[in-house]
């Protein structure tokens, strides 16, 4: 049960303790509806950024008609030039879910400067905390987003063969929310090495870009080399943006789709288990200092 | 032996000796803050080594693409990896000497503390765009004109005088372009105060930069090659230099990028101080 103190101006209630599973999610909830509002702040200068962030598609476009032009071929390793134009432009969607901006850093500085006990002293899971203030960061964008990337997909729908069938577009989904997941707790678990090293910066700039390249952000897997396809298909980056894409174009399918989902899905529970347990162990590093 | 007068600093130096201390100030600058970066020398070496990896990436990528095709927008292989050096060399300069310090100015619109700048016996842009060197983003240059080294070596390029020298010339040319369209995003941070979505512009602009006019020149994107060689002309920043090393000498693309840079020059500082005179102090 419960304990309630006060009401506060808006009639939230305070609570000491969350023993049960209803007051955990109210509470998250309401750490996501402050989050929310946070993000709607500069609004404008979000929308700006979102144009001009996908401005530069207009050269990669353009960069790769002149590559398959000087080819001389329809096909590169079973893209299309339609598709490759359109798996380019599925790759910022899936972006959109699974990069997480400051995340190691913001943990690592809490860490830094000792903040970090006040997740101690308070009902306040560190990582639930987080994911609930990404989860509405993330609504936010997604729904500023809609109009910009609306108009750049509808001016591009040359290059997509329609919407796919439902049971595609219910995987894609999956995929990309999967693929939250595992930006969240692959960030988040960089950024609890902070515990032992304090400043993650450097390893961060290292780890973000190699994952540009690993992900296939840049180019589609499949465009390498057969060995360096293969190895980067074993690891979890992918599922960061290729394979999303990948699933929406009905690239994968059938048995291949259910294993990828169900590997995406493990890596997804690896990295929060791997997040939790460098928590819990960093914790026992942890001298609160400053703050 | 003569002794000087403590009283001699407040008068102001002619012209002269003026502008000769630019040089000089900026060498210390430089000087003290590569002291700075190297009281971190882990942080620093890693940063050095971020920059070797995305060249490297940068290099799978084209190594990628010229797997499957001889030529892009009729750049060979080498022509080509030439560019990709020229634009790493000439983004490297801007990165090292201006871009932190550009990104830093809407913060000093916002707190006030471009006052304490604006009160210094120098010039402004001068000290607000220079005032520190990013040395980690340094080997960028050296990295630049080693790909531009190992693509002319491929090529079986023979020296040639009137080529160096006209690369020499557009290259700075190229560079001083790109930091008046800087300039010119910059200032616009006295008025908006928060700028990030303006060096997103930067970053779109300098998209642009990196690649051969020729992709350019075709359909559609016709008019983007008008606009973005005449108007706002970024798309000479890499070309003009990489076309006179790798391909045949256009005089009047010559001639022209030396117009455009005296033309940009003058246009961006005279922007640059038309924002300084609008800025009014944000605290005490």
């Amino acid at each position: 049960m419960t304990t309630p103190l006060k009401p506060d101006q808006d009639g939230m209630e305070y609570e000491l303790q969350s023993p049960n599973l209803s007051a955990t999610w109210h509470k998250y909830y309401r750490v996501f509806r402050v989050s929310l509002a946070e993000r709607m702040t500069y609004r404008a200068d979000f929308l700006l950024g979102t144009f001009l962030r996908m401005l530069p598609m207009v050269t990669t476009i353009l960069l790769w008609q002149a590559i398959y032009e000087g080819s001389g071929k329809d096909t590169l390793a079973g893209f299309k030039y339609r598709e490759m134009i359109a798996y380019l432009l599925l790759v910022h969607i899936s972006r959109m879910f699974s990069s997480m901006p400051g995340l190691a850093a913001g943990i690592s500085r809490e860490i830094r400067e000792g903040t970090l006990k006040k997740y101690l002293i308070q009902p306040l899971d560190l990582l639930g905390y987080l994911i609930s203030y990404r989860a509405a960061h993330k609504v936010t964008y997604i729904v500023m987003a809609a109009l910009p990337y609306g108009i750049i997909f509808y001016l591009c729908r040359f290059y997509f063969d329609g919407i796919p069938s439902a049971s595609i577009c219910a995987a894609y989904l999956l995929s990309l929310i999967l693929s939250f997941l595992i930006g969240f707790y692959f960030e988040a678990a960089v950024g609890m090495v902070g515990f032992w090293f304090l400043d993650v910066t450097s390893i961060l700039y290292i780890v973000i870009t190699l994952n540009y390249f690993t992900s296939g952000q840049m180019l589609p897997i499949d465009l390498l080399p057969t060995f360096w396809a293969g190895f980067l298909k074993a690891l979890p980056f992918q599922y960061m943006a290729y394979f999303p894409a990948v699933v929406y174009l009905g690239k994968v399918q059938g048995n291949d789709l259910i294993w990828g989902l169900a590997l995406e899905a493990f890596w997804a529970l690896f990295f929060a288990w791997l997040a939790r347990y460098l928590y819990r162990r960093g914790l026992r590093h942890y001298g609160a200092y400053g703050g | 032996m003569q002794s000087q007068s403590p009283t001699h600093e407040f008068f102001p130096a002619p012209p002269s000796q003026t502008w000769k201390r630019y040089p000089r100030l900026l060498a210390r600058l430089g000087m003290f803050t590569l002291i700075r970066e190297l009281s971190l020398r882990g942080n620093f070496l890693v940063k050095v080594a971020v920059e070797v990896l995305w060249l490297g990436i940068l290099l799978a990528f084209y190594e990628t693409v010229f797997a499957r095709t001889s030529m892009v927008a009729s750049w060979p292989k080498q022509d080509y990896l030439f560019f990709v050096g020229c634009f790493f060399a000439i983004n490297g300069v801007l990165e090292t000497l201006f871009l932190e310090n550009c990104n830093e100015f809407s913060n000093l619109v916002r707190t006030g503390d471009l006052d304490f700048l604006l009160l210094k016996p120098i010039d402004e842009q001068f000290l607000i765009t220079c005032r520190r060197v990013d040395w980690s983003v340094s080997p960028n240059i050296i990295m630049g004109f080693c790909v531009m080294a190992v693509s002319l070596w491929n090529k079986g390029w023979e020296f040639d005088a009137l080529r160096v020298a006209l690369f020499a010339i557009t290259f700075t040319c190229g560079v001083a372009i790109a930091y008046s369209f800087m300039l010119v995003l910059t200032s616009f941070s006295v008025w908006l105060v928060r700028n990030q979505s303006l060096m997103e512009m930067w970053w779109l602009f300098s998209s642009l930069a990196r690649y051969p006019r020729e992709i350019f020149q075709r359909g559609w994107a016709n008019s983007l090659d008008v606009v973005f060689t005449y108007i706002l002309p970024i798309l000479l920043v890499v070309n003009v230099p990489s076309r006179v090393m790798v391909k045949t000498i256009e005089p009047k693309m010559v001639g022209f990028i030396m117009v455009v840079t005296v033309a940009s020059l003058a246009a961006s500082r005279w922007f640059f101080q038309r924002a300084l005179r609008s800025y009014r102090s944000a605290s005490s």
